[in-house]
């Protein structure tokens, strides 16, 4: 293990912009208390004592980003077109997930990694998360919204996960999960040391096993869905906030007469529009079956094809939810069918 | 609480459902419920932490008979629902909720002391997490300047009683700055702007805009909801980028077609991710058009919003 | 559930299309067209293979991108084909198309019908209206492998003979006699003097025997729906009909999150799906 000193931050965080494009927690300005992953400016002091209202996914997959610019063109007469798929991205390091958003980027993984021939995967994702590093604070404390203990590990999961810090007394113990974490901590800006890391939180905790075989079983419980969800204005917060939700959009922007780009942004099960078909059919109609394939994708199907639970435990939908619905009370309550 | 259980009994025999709020167990807050019987109306609630708008259901439960549970301002967005016939009076009844004391910013006291710090508003003083702190600092925004206490509509009317029912939320006029969420300061600080530095704070603002649509679905005079100009292809009136330029377009354009409909109840703000000052500029927009058009939406029964009504030959605007 | 290998793509990004151009536009009906195209890269051209039933994204850049079944057999070296019913904004752009424009395609995608399993089977094809563009494909697959099949099976209907697509390859199937070839149109009109009944009804006329056979159908979903009931009366089991599903699409490679049915994508999984994959799904659809 080694040592970082509460007063060798800074430094480290200098160090690391250098190379690196650094995100860490940050307090947002005028914006009723909201702390998100911005890339960090010297002086800035990252947010370590409470969570941040959006995940980290952002730096894997940006709210909207260009999938590629296309120009048409006339010579002689005949009209060509051109396309330009995005280039490269750079090194990124984040500093400052918790454990339930570096986990999140290991379940992501699962669909987004998968090997070219096998499956698709994602180029783009490929490419920003083979140059992301994640550096995470381990949970002393946790919130009545938190549930990861619910999972496999806990707070203590490492995996997604290149350092882990813990809290101590006047600074952080660094323990180095991947290879490229151990070089990390190896810098001047940590020491050795022989401290025990501190015991970790235990959050609240929801039986979330069988879920996989029982959601499939019950999809026909409607009525129960329909209570569920009574209060859900599908307003799309628990989606937009979580850091496994991945659903996107592509669409068309033109940026001229002759230029225009290729794009995709984030976009939500919840919504309506998301399946209706321009025949105005659509095999989601109601907030009762849009949040029923929700809670399906997440703890079933996402499971039976990529072998993990879509969700961490964060507690970002529990936290934001402007209508108070509790994601843990739907589990418990397909639990209790 | 009887009066909210007794309420809702009588309100019960000639609806399908009551919605209104219950407590939540995990957080000892107040959470949005639908009542189906005598038996749950007695988990029936009401205290300052009845933040949610429950009006935001009406325009999508069109097929049932509702009842509702609505505070002052709430009744407003009640009120302006009907006027525009998103909502048929006679298929909501009201239990009217005077409101003494304002509601709490549940939101703004779990950002600063952690979600579901314990919240004990006594009504003299408020606690959270066991520490007393200066009630009036946590009331919501809306709470400050409140005019609307008294509900315009109702089928029933009850005062609330409980937590804070004595005490008077402080006005706008006070020099408190220090509120958690920044409120004062900022509305402070926003009126002393030039209008280019306003530009500017506004471009800040929406260029943290994910584009989620959450204050529209939260908002009970959204009903156009999937059919929003803002997202429709053709026309395509509004990009997707998620960049301050296309963001400002749509929420200058949904805030436009607020004007004179916008009852102010708040819950854009509250349910935006990125904590957005949404009423800031709702609120603005609102006092020009009481000054403009001496209205105030979701007040009159009787009475059209401007905007919808005005007619070009034979309308001046307001105040020459 | 079906499993057939997926064919074609190239392993760059599967989200950035490969530029190609009209060929031709061949007005089918008073709403539906079918656009030729080759792609512009004479070696992706050459390269492109597919096997009947797999999609692909068409789209006009700046419009968009939609879904549909590649219409052409993959014998047809020259160009593939799509056959587009105009219903929204990037339909009624390609409905707009001439020979010579330039288009973004994003193909082959998803499974294909199992054509080598239904090898020495008879076959029995039932389409609809715009449905019966994965079945053209087939249909000529079929007939470029005649000899691999049994008793080739065709019916394909239409509200009105002006909603019946493909006119030159219904000529050339009424000509052979290796296929029974019935077209039908939904009630009498003049001018019209083939079969008059709805595709079900005209299936159980024709009463094909479900002994060593495969049905596949495709149409609007009502038709489907009448269509499995029938060929379940004729004896056919689950594992012995086929059908193509249609979902809303975005990316075609099962990472959008959109047409899921249950644990299964439409866009990787499907389309081409068994009654037997069907009835395993949630009723969702």
């Amino acid at each position: 293990m080694r040592f970082l000193a509460e007063e060798k931050l800074e430094a480290l965080l200098h160090l690391l912009a250098k190379s690196s494009s650094l995100w860490t927690p940050t307090a947002i300005e005028d914006a009723a208390g909201t702390v998100t992953f911005e890339p960090w400016k010297p002086g800035t002091a990252p947010v370590l004592d409470r969570f941040t209202t959006l995940s980290a996914k952002e730096l894997l997959l940006p709210a909207t980003e260009k999938l590629f610019s296309f120009t048409y063109s006339l010579s002689e007469g005949e009209e060509s077109v051109e396309i330009e798929p995005e280039g490269q991205t750079g090194e990124t390091i984040l500093f400052g997930a918790r454990a339930c958003d570096a986990k999140a980027i290991k379940v992501l993984d699962a669909l987004f990694m998968q090997p070219a021939g096998e499956a698709y995967g994602d180029d783009q994702y490929r490419r920003r998360r083979l140059d992301l590093t994640v550096i995470t604070i381990a949970c002393t404390t946790c919130d009545a919204a938190c549930f990861c203990s619910s999972f496999e590990n806990g707070p203590a999961e490492k995996s997604g996960s290149d350092v882990f810090l813990y809290p101590v007394e006047g600074g952080w113990i660094a323990e180095g999960i991947t290879d490229r974490g151990g070089d990390l901590i190896g810098g001047d800006s940590f020491t050795d040391s022989g401290i025990d890391p501190p015991e970790l939180v235990v959050t609240r905790s929801v039986d979330i096993a069988g879920l996989q075989e029982k959601l499939p079983e019950i999809f026909a419980n409607i009525d129960f869905w329909q209570e569920a969800t009574a209060k859900c204005l599908s307003c799309g917060y628990c989606t937009y906030t979580c850091p496994t939700c991945y659903c996107f959009n592509i669409f068309d922007e033109m940026r001229s007469d002759r230029e225009g780009e290729r794009l995709r942004g984030w976009d939500a099960c919840i919504f309506n529009l998301y399946t209706r078909e321009t025949s105005g059919h659509n095999p989601r109609p109601t907030i009762a079956k849009r949040y029923r394939n929700r809670i399906g994708h997440k703890f079933s199907y996402y499971p039976a094809n990529q072998g993990e639970t879509l969700c961490t435990g964060c507690g970002r939908c529990i936290r934001g939810c402007p209508a108070g619905l509790d994601i843990r009370d739907v589990l418990t309550g397909v639990k209790e069918l | 609480m009887t009066d909210i259980i007794e309420a809702m009994d009588r309100i019960l025999k000639d609806t399908d459902f009551v919605l209104g709020w219950t407590l939540d167990e995990d957080t000892g807050v107040a959470e949005p419920a639908r009542f189906h019987s005598s038996e749950q109306a007695a988990q029936a609630v009401l205290d300052s932490t009845c933040v949610h708008n429950l009006a935001v259901h009406l325009p999508r439960l069109k097929e049932s008979t509702v009842g509702i549970v609505a505070k002052g301002c709430d009744a407003r967005s009640i009120v302006q629902l009907i006027v525009e016939g998103a909502v048929e009076r006679e298929r909501v009844k009201v239990i009217g909720v005077t409101c003494a004391a304002g509601m709490l910013d549940v939101k703004a006291i779990w950002r600063r002391h952690g979600y579901g710090a314990r919240i004990d508003d006594t009504g003299d003083s408020l606690s959270v997490g066991g520490d007393r702190v200066d009630r009036n600092e946590y009331l919501m925004g809306k709470c400050r300047d409140c005019g609307a206490a008294a509900p315009v509509i109702h089928d029933e009317l009850i005062e609330m009683s409980g937590p804070g029912r004595d005490s008077a939320p402080t006005s706008s006029g006070g020099s408190n700055d220090t509120t958690p969420d920044g409120t004062l300061a900022l509305k402070q600080r926003f009126d002393a702007m030039p209008a280019a530095g306003r530009r500017a704070f506004w471009r800040e603002q929406f260029s943290r805009c994910i584009r989620c649509y959450a204050c529209r679905e939260a908002c009970p005079m959204c009903f156009c909801r999937d059919v929003c100009t803002m997202q429709t292809t053709d026309p395509h009136w509004a990009g997707g980028d998620t960049n301050a330029r296309e963001s400002e377009m749509v929420q200058l354009v949904r805030v436009n077609h607020l004007a004179g409909r916008c009852t102010g109840c708040g819950e854009c703000e509250r349910a935006c991710p990125v904590g957005i000052p949404l009423m800031l500029l709702l609120g603005e927009q609102n006092n020009i058009i009481e000054e403009m058009f001496d209205y105030r939406a979701g007040t009159d029964l009787e009475a059209k919003s401007p905007l919808l009504t005005f007619d070009i030959k034979n309308d001046s605007w307001g105040g020459g | 559930m079906t499993t057939i290998a997926r064919t074609g793509m190239k392993a760059t990004n599967p989200l950035v299309p490969e530029p190609a151009t009209v060929s031709e536009v061949i007005i089918e009906t008073g709403n539906i067209r079918t656009v030729r195209l080759t792609f512009d890269d004479t070696e992706t051209m050459k390269n492109f293979t597919f096997l009947p039933g797999q999609i692909g994204q068409l789209g006009i850049l700046g419009a968009g991108e939609s879904t549909f079944a590649i219409s052409s057999p993959p014998s047809q070296k020259e160009y593939f084909q799509f056959s587009v019913m105009k219903t929204g904004v990037v339909t009624s752009a390609i409905h707009e198309l001439a020979e010579g424009d330039r288009v973004s395609v994003r193909a082959p995608m998803g499974c294909a019908f199992p054509t080598d399993d239904w090898k020495g089977k008879n076959i029995i094809v039932a389409g609809g209206g715009i449905g019966m563009a994965p079945l053209r494909s087939l249909v000529m697959y079929l007939l470029d492998h005649r000899a691999d099949y049994g008793e080739l099976t065709l019916v394909y209907g239409a509200r009105t003979p002006e909603d019946l697509c493909f006119e030159a390859d219904r000529d050339v199937w009424e000509q052979r006699d290796d296929v029974n070839f019935i077209s039908t149109i939904d009630n009498v009109c003049s001018g019209w003097d083939g079969c008059v009944g709805l595709v079900p009804s005209i299936l159980e006329d024709t009463a094909p025997s479900p002994d060593n056979s495969v049905a596949i159908t495709c149409g609007p979903p009502v038709m489907i729906k009448f269509t499995l009931q029938s060929l379940e009366r004729m004896g056919f089991r689950e594992e012995q009909i086929y059908t193509t599903l249609e979902r809303r699409m975005k990316c075609g490679i099962g990472l959008c999150g959109r047409c899921n049915v249950g644990a299964k994508y439409v866009c990787t999984d499907g389309p081409v799906f068994s009654l037997a994959d069907i009835r395993d799904m949630p009723d969702e659809l």
